[in-house]
């Protein structure tokens, strides 16, 4: 089916040449795809782990249920290998 | 009943005094409609010293799209200007379980002719869009880099509102003569584009 681009409104169909470039773009998107799920994750991951770095400083004890959130966060991404697991991840819950 | 201010008429009997204050300018507004890119090639040019394009309920095809823009200086033969750019965003869901102000490493760029990114991970939920506006500070100058500025309000995927700044500078000093949007991948299916000169 081919493709249209709107040029100051006008309907313009790709060339031969632009389909195949945007082939190219949707396919290298396509392969991207785990790798920007696990990047959102490790992202999400961290900003989870550094809202509750105050309580790991060294003139302050971490209760043991905070322990365990942590180094959950920390393992978060194991064994998540495809998109899919990357967005059904069962997050921890903060204590 | 007049406005004075410091000696100098602002309004006068209700007009306000000419030369007073600037305005926008309508240019053009295109409406995507399942298309693959959005491209201005006329109507950017040394009349003014900035413009504006609003982005209005821009909705994809293609869950978790980036949506995008680039420059050209050929009139649009190619969008492939160099571009230095920062990256920031504030976020929260529906379900009041994520909160976030972010610096967004991915979608900045360093002398990258790559198209820059406007909102990562769109949703396309039938009522899911995307709006904000893109900023272009002196395009015709033949002597400065050409500053950018944008800020757009998204559904993200995940029932998830982001906020997102970009700041940045197409690192030319040839003029900047036409702008495309464009999705990472798939089609823009619906959306205004309204371009105007800010005098």
């Amino acid at each position: 089916m081919p493709r249209f681009k709107l040029v100051n409104g006008v309907q313009v169909q790709l060339t031969a040449e632009e389909e195949a470039a945007r082939d190219t773009e949707e396919a290298a998107w396509a392969a991207g795809a785990f790798d920007r799920a696990i990047a959102d994750v490790r992202a999400k991951r961290d900003r989870l782990i550094a809202q509750t770095d105050y309580l790991a400083l060294s003139d302050n004890t971490l209760t043991d249920a905070m322990t365990t959130y942590r180094q959950a966060l920390r393992d978060i991404t194991n064994g998540v290998d495809t998109v899919e697991k990357c967005n059904n991840i069962t997050w921890p819950t903060k204590p | 009943m007049g406005l004075i201010s410091n000696g100098t008429t602002i309004f006068d009997n209700g007009s306000m005094a000419s030369g007073f204050g600037g305005s926008l300018n309508f240019i053009s507004k295109v409406t995507a409609s399942s298309s693959s890119s959005i491209e201005f090639t006329s109507g950017i040019d040394s009349t003014y010293k900035e413009y504006i394009f609003y982005m209005v309920n821009i909705h994809t095809s293609g869950d978790g799209d980036n949506f995008q823009f680039n420059l050209s200086t050929d009139g649009g033969s190619t969008y492939a200007v160099t571009k230095t750019s920062t990256f920031f965003r504030a976020g929260h869901d529906e379900a009041d379980t994520t909160t976030e102000l972010t610096y967004i490493t991915g979608r900045d760029r360093a002398q990258s002719t790559l198209d820059q990114v406007l909102h990562q991970n769109l949703g396309t939920g039938s009522d899911e869009s995307m709006s904000g506006y893109l900023r272009i500070f002196n395009p015709a100058s033949t002597t400065f880099v050409k500053h950018f500025l944008s800020e757009v309000s998204a559904n993200n995927t995940n029932n998830k509102l982001e906020q997102n700044f970009i700041a940045g500078y197409a690192n030319t000093t040839s003029a900047i003569n036409a702008v495309k949007f464009v999705t990472s991948a798939n089609l823009i299916e619906s959306g205004d584009f309204l371009l105007f000169g800010v005098s």
